[in-house]
C-alpha cells in the first residue's frame, strides 16, 4: 500500500510552487518591460507643460502642420526644427516611446529631422 | 451690509451678460502677434521674358529639382516636373522659334481644386496654389483638370539622400505634387528658386513679385509691356504672365 503524504503537506508544497512561481521572472523579460528609457532634453522647459505635451503632442503637431500647410502660419516655436533643439536625437526620444506605446507616425518618412 | 435683492442680481447679470455679447471689439482670447500668415492682400505673379529664355539654359529646372527635391526616375511617362521647357515652333515658319518654362500657372479658378475630393488643393489667402499632401488620397483627378500638364504623381518611393535639401519634406508614393511657387521660401522673404537661379545665370527671363503692389517691377511691367497667358480662352485667370510669345 502506498503512504501518500498528509494534506497538510500537500497545501503546504502547492503553496511553496505557487510563491515560487510568482517570483521567479526570466532575467531577459524583466528588463524589457517598464516605461522605455527616454534620453533627457538639453532645454530646461517645453514649449509645452511635460505632462500636456505627453498626452496632446500629437495634436499639438498636427494643428501646427495644418497651420503651416493651409494657412503658411508659421510658428517658429512650433517647428519640429525647434524640437529638434532639445531633442537632440529622434531615436532615442520619440522613437522609443512610439515603440513601447506600439504606435507608428509616418512624418519622418518625408520630412527631415533635424540634427 | 449692503444686500441685494433677487431682481437687481439677475438684472446685474443680464447687464453683464449683454455687455460683453454687444460690445464691439471685445475679444476674450487675445491672438499672439507672431502668428502671421498668408496674406490676402498679396497677389503673388511670375513674368517671364521669353526673349530672354535660350534653348539651351536648364538652369531653372536644375534649381527647382534641387530645392524642392523633385526625383528623376529615369521614366518618361512617370516623372516628375514641376517645371519644363517648352519649345513652339510656328508650322509656317512666319514667327521666331521661342523655348519657355512651363509651371503651374497659378491659376485665380483654379480647376484642381474644384475637383479634388478630399480638399487636398486648395488656395492660400495669397493666391497660391497647393497640395496638402497629407490629404491626398492620390486619385489623379487634377492631373486631369489641369490644362497645363503641371502636377504630377509620384509613382515610387523616394529616399532622402545627403545632397536633398532639408527644408522641404520628399513625398510619399502614391501623391500628387506640383510647383507651389517655392512657397517656404516666399514665407520666409525669399523668391522662388527658379527665379533665383535665372537671375544668376545672368538670363533674367523670370521676374517674381506681387501685383497688387503698384511700384513692385513686376507690377510696372505688367502694366507697360504687352503680357500674355497661356490659354487665357480657359478664364482661368493665370497669375504666371509671358512676355514675347
Amino acid at each position: 500500500m502506498v503512504s501518500y503524504p498528509s494534506s497538510f503537506v500537500r497545501f503546504l508544497f502547492c503553496v511553496l510552487a505557487l510563491t515560487a512561481g510568482l517570483l521567479w521572472t526570466p532575467s531577459g523579460i524583466a528588463l524589457a518591460d517598464g516605461p522605455p528609457q527616454l534620453e533627457l532634453p538639453k532645454g530646461k522647459e517645453c514649449v509645452k507643460p511635460t505632462e500636456w505635451m505627453r498626452r496632446n503632442h500629437m495634436d499639438f503637431l498636427k494643428e501646427s502642420r495644418e497651420l503651416a500647410v493651409r494657412e503658411g502660419v508659421r510658428v517658429k516655436s512650433d517647428s519640429l526644427k525647434n524640437c529638434a533643439t532639445c531633442h537632440s536625437s529622434r531615436e532615442k526620444f520619440c522613437d522609443r516611446c512610439h515603440a513601447y506605446a506600439g504606435v507608428a507616425p509616418n512624418c519622418f518618412e518625408c520630412h527631415h529631422y533635424p540634427k | 451690509m449692503a444686500t441685494l435683492d433677487r431682481r437687481s442680481v439677475l438684472g446685474l447679470g443680464g447687464a453683464v451678460a449683454a455687455g460683453v455679447l454687444l460690445a464691439p471689439g471685445v475679444s476674450l482670447l487675445a491672438a499672439p502677434a507672431e502668428k502671421t500668415g498668408a496674406s490676402a492682400d498679396r497677389r503673388w505673379a511670375m513674368l517671364i521674358d521669353t526673349n530672354r529664355c535660350t534653348a539651351d539654359c536648364t538652369a531653372c529646372l536644375t534649381a527647382c529639382r534641387k530645392e524642392n527635391n523633385v526625383p528623376l526616375f529615369g521614366e518618361p511617362a512617370r516623372d516628375i516636373h514641376w517645371i519644363r521647357k517648352v519649345t513652339i515652333r510656328d508650322k509656317d515658319q512666319r514667327r521666331p522659334t521661342v523655348t519657355l518654362p512651363v509651371l503651374c500657372n497659378q491659376c485665380e479658378h483654379p480647376p484642381c481644386v474644384h475637383v479634388c475630393p478630399t480638399e487636398a488643393s486648395f488656395v492660400r489667402k495669397d493666391g497660391i496654389v497647393l497640395v496638402d499632401e497629407h490629404r491626398c488620397i492620390g486619385c489623379r483627378y487634377c492631373m486631369i483638370a489641369c490644362p497645363y500638364k503641371a502636377r504630377s504623381l509620384v509613382y515610387h518611393e523616394t529616399k532622402r539622400t545627403l545632397e536633398s535639401n532639408p527644408e522641404v519634406p520628399i513625398r510619399s508614393k502614391g501623391v500628387v505634387e506640383k510647383c507651389t511657387f517655392c512657397v517656404h521660401r516666399l514665407d520666409n522673404g525669399l523668391q522662388p528658386a527658379c527665379v533665383d537661379a535665372c537671375q544668376k545665370a545672368g538670363k533674367e527671363a523670370m521676374l517674381f513679385g506681387d501685383l497688387n503692389d503698384p511700384n513692385s517691377e513686376i507690377a510696372k511691367r505688367v502694366r507697360t509691356v504687352a503680357t500674355k497667358t497661356i490659354r487665357p480662352d480657359l478664364g482661368l485667370k493665370p497669375r504666371v504672365h509671358y512676355q514675347g510669345l
